[in-house]
């Protein structure tokens, strides 16, 4: 018999099922002849339906919503009315000391209560020997002038060309030079150049300037502008005055005269940034040339200089306070070859004419000049004193920084003569070179310290307090004996000056620190110095 | 008020003296014979240094306190005579 274990669970039905099953089996076993006791049988299926598990059946039901409709609406707008306005920031102005509140009882208490003390301390102050010939030093000294960089650009040196003029920027750093010929009598049309180096880079490579600009003729002076540490002013042989920015190398030039009416017929010897009356921070270029103009340029709008003052020199209305040769009739204008302003009057300048003689000038002179060169603005003239004359034409003049009364001449005699401006003669008259002296410089910091660059190709400093007669150190520049023809102080670092020649060289010296650091009396010995040689 | 312009002449009048100012505790200038900009430039920094001086001097031994402050340098020396609640500064030009 066969035992088969069938997994269900017994309810009420399946008992019934179970006896059911159990009955057939039986039965199938009585049937006529009888199985042997090992067989197979198939026995039939009982299925029992699951009484908890009924199908479940899905209920739906389907609904939407819709939100209330937006309203919306369409409006425009205009501006009706209009109105321009500019806003410019002025260079603040001079502070102002706040009112405070004191106790004026108190106040002049505390002033009893120490006024014995001061007076006592400033009295033995002035008889005090304790500090005599006592100094400190606060840097390392350096006891001689050294050349540190000898910057050149071999095209312009190949062209022969000479440096005719250096200028340092605002920031002491750059120090660009100006390339022409100066022993040219006539009218030439070669290209020249005008080079930059930025002396703080690291990678300063002498032959090759950080900046180089061409320019279709013979530069003659350069200036850097006193606030933009790019922009440089430049005269050319032509007459013309242009300002580049060496910032910007594909287009450097930003402003240019033309030739019209109103520009140079001569070349330009010198040009000097001025500061505007109104606006301080805006500056024109002053431009003095050998047709005896001199002339205020101001840049406008597209690249444009316009001329905005002039003025014109004729020899019939200069003082006649000193004698000098004049021509018997007609107009002849007084060619004027160097400019320098006073650090004391803005408005007040010195001329270094062709004649020889320095001549005072104003920039607020009224007169009109008997000329009739033509010009857009009308040309006054503003020469109101003349110095005694050199011998020879006048290249540089230099007003002292340190006094409002001196300065000093260079011509081509190889004299440099001290003036005050309150005398004719020469205060004092030195000769420095058998040959032509070209630039002749007041030092920024030393009161009583000037160079001069001469013919013969050295750079002569010039320390009145040790010696008045020679020079007291003597920079041999060309190896050659050619002229040197410019130099200038750096102002931001004083130990440095820089000095151009004939060989298109631009050398930087830097200066020992005798000359970079003032000492202790210096500028009452300048007043002294003033003081008695004029009497 | 005229006792305290009195005062202030009669230093500014003696030999060699360029300047005189009064400062107050805050470093205010009350008075002054120089122009505005060198005179607020001057209280500020000699203000600030006289109280450092004072308490250097007060650092190093407490009883002590500092009465007068002078900087010579190579053009002139300067005066400081402090006090709780204004500070008197001159500048003289010795005689070399």
């Amino acid at each position: 018999m066969a035992t088969r274990v069938r997994p269900w669970r017994l309810g009420p039905a399946g008992s019934a099922g179970a006896e059911k099953l159990a009955t057939g089996g039986a039965a199938s076993a009585e049937g006529p002849g009888r199985p042997g006791p090992l067989q197979d049988e198939t026995l039939g299926v009982a299925s029992v339906p699951s009484r908890w598990r009924d199908a479940q059946g899905f209920r739906g039901e389907t609904k939407s919503c819709q939100t209330a409709s937006v309203a919306t609406a369409d409006a425009a707008s205009q501006a009706r009315k209009r109105a321009d306005a500019e806003v410019q920031t002025e260079a603040p102005g001079p502070g102002v000391l706040p009112a405070p509140r004191h106790d004026s009882a108190r106040l002049a208490a505390f002033l009893r209560r120490v006024e014995a003390t001061v007076v006592r301390e400033l009295n033995r102050n002035w008889r005090s020997h304790a500090f005599d010939g006592f100094s400190v030093n606060w840097t390392e000294p350096q006891c001689t002038v050294t050349c540190l960089h000898t910057l050149g650009y071999p095209p312009a040196q190949g062209q022969g060309l000479h440096v005719t003029s250096v200028s340092w920027n605002t920031t002491g750093s750059v120090v660009a030079c100006a390339y022409g010929r100066l022993d040219d009598g006539d009218w030439s049309t070669l290209k020249s150049f005008v080079c930059a180096w930025n002396l703080d880079r690291r990678g300063l490579s002498p032959r090759q300037p950080s900046a180089v600009v061409e320019v279709p003729s013979a530069v003659m002076c350069l200036a850097f502008h006193p606030t933009q540490p790019s922009h440089v002013a430049g005269g050319l042989y032509s007459g013309e005055v242009l300002v580049w920015d060496l910032s910007r190398p594909e287009d450097p030039l930003l402003w240019c005269t033309g030739l019209t009416d109103d520009t140079h017929t001569d070349p330009v010897y010198q040009v000097v940034w001025l500061p505007e009356p109104q606006h301080s921070h805006h500056f024109r270029v002053l431009s003095v040339a050998t047709d005896g103009k001199v002339l205020l340029w101001q840049g406008v709008g597209a690249g444009q200089l316009q001329l905005t003052e002039g003025f014109a020199l004729v020899v019939q209305q200069l003082p006649r306070n000193t004698k000098l040769k004049k021509p018997p009739r007609g107009e002849t204008e007084v060619g004027t070859t160097a400019v320098a302003f006073s650090s004391f009057d803005p408005s007040l300048f010195v001329l270094g004419t062709e004649g020889g003689f320095p001549l005072k000038c104003s920039l607020a002179a009224e007169e009109a000049a008997l000329t009739r060169m033509p010009s857009s603005v009308p040309l006054r003239a503003p020469a109101q004193f003349t110095f005694s004359p050199h011998g020879g034409p006048v290249y540089s003049v230099s007003c002292s920084p340190f006094h409002r009364n001196l300065f000093l001449s260079a011509g081509t005699d190889g004299h440099v003569h001290l003036y005050s401006m309150l005398q004719a003669q020469p205060l004092t008259s030195l000769r420095l070179s058998p040959k032509y002296l070209f630039a002749v410089r007041w030092s920024p910091v030393r009161p009583l310290v000037f160079a001069a660059a001469s013919g013969e190709g050295d750079v002569q400093l010039f320390d009145l307090q040790k010696s008045s007669q020679k020079p007291t150190v003597s920079i041999k520049q060309t190896q050659d004996g050619s002229p040197v023809y410019c130099l200038e102080f750096n102002r931001q670092q004083t130990q440095l000056l820089a000095a151009g020649d004939a060989q298109g060289t631009v050398k930087v010296w830097q200066l020992s620190s005798e000359f970079t650091e003032q000492g202790p009396r210096e500028t009452e010995d300048l007043e002294q110095l003033a003081e008695e040689v004029a009497t | 008020m005229a006792e305290v312009e009195e005062t202030l002449k009669r230093i500014q009048t003696h030999k060699g003296v360029i300047g005189t100012m009064v400062v107050n505790a805050e470093g205010i200038p009350i008075r002054t014979t120089l122009d505005n900009s060198t005179t607020v430039q001057y209280a500020g920094l000699l203000h600030q240094l006289t109280m450092k001086a004072r308490s250097t001097v007060r650092d190093i031994d407490p009883q002590n306190d500092l009465t007068f402050l002078r900087i010579r340098s190579k053009k002139h020396e300067i005066m400081v005579a402090p006090d709780k609640e204004y500070l008197l500064i001159v500048i003289q030009n010795p005689c070399e």
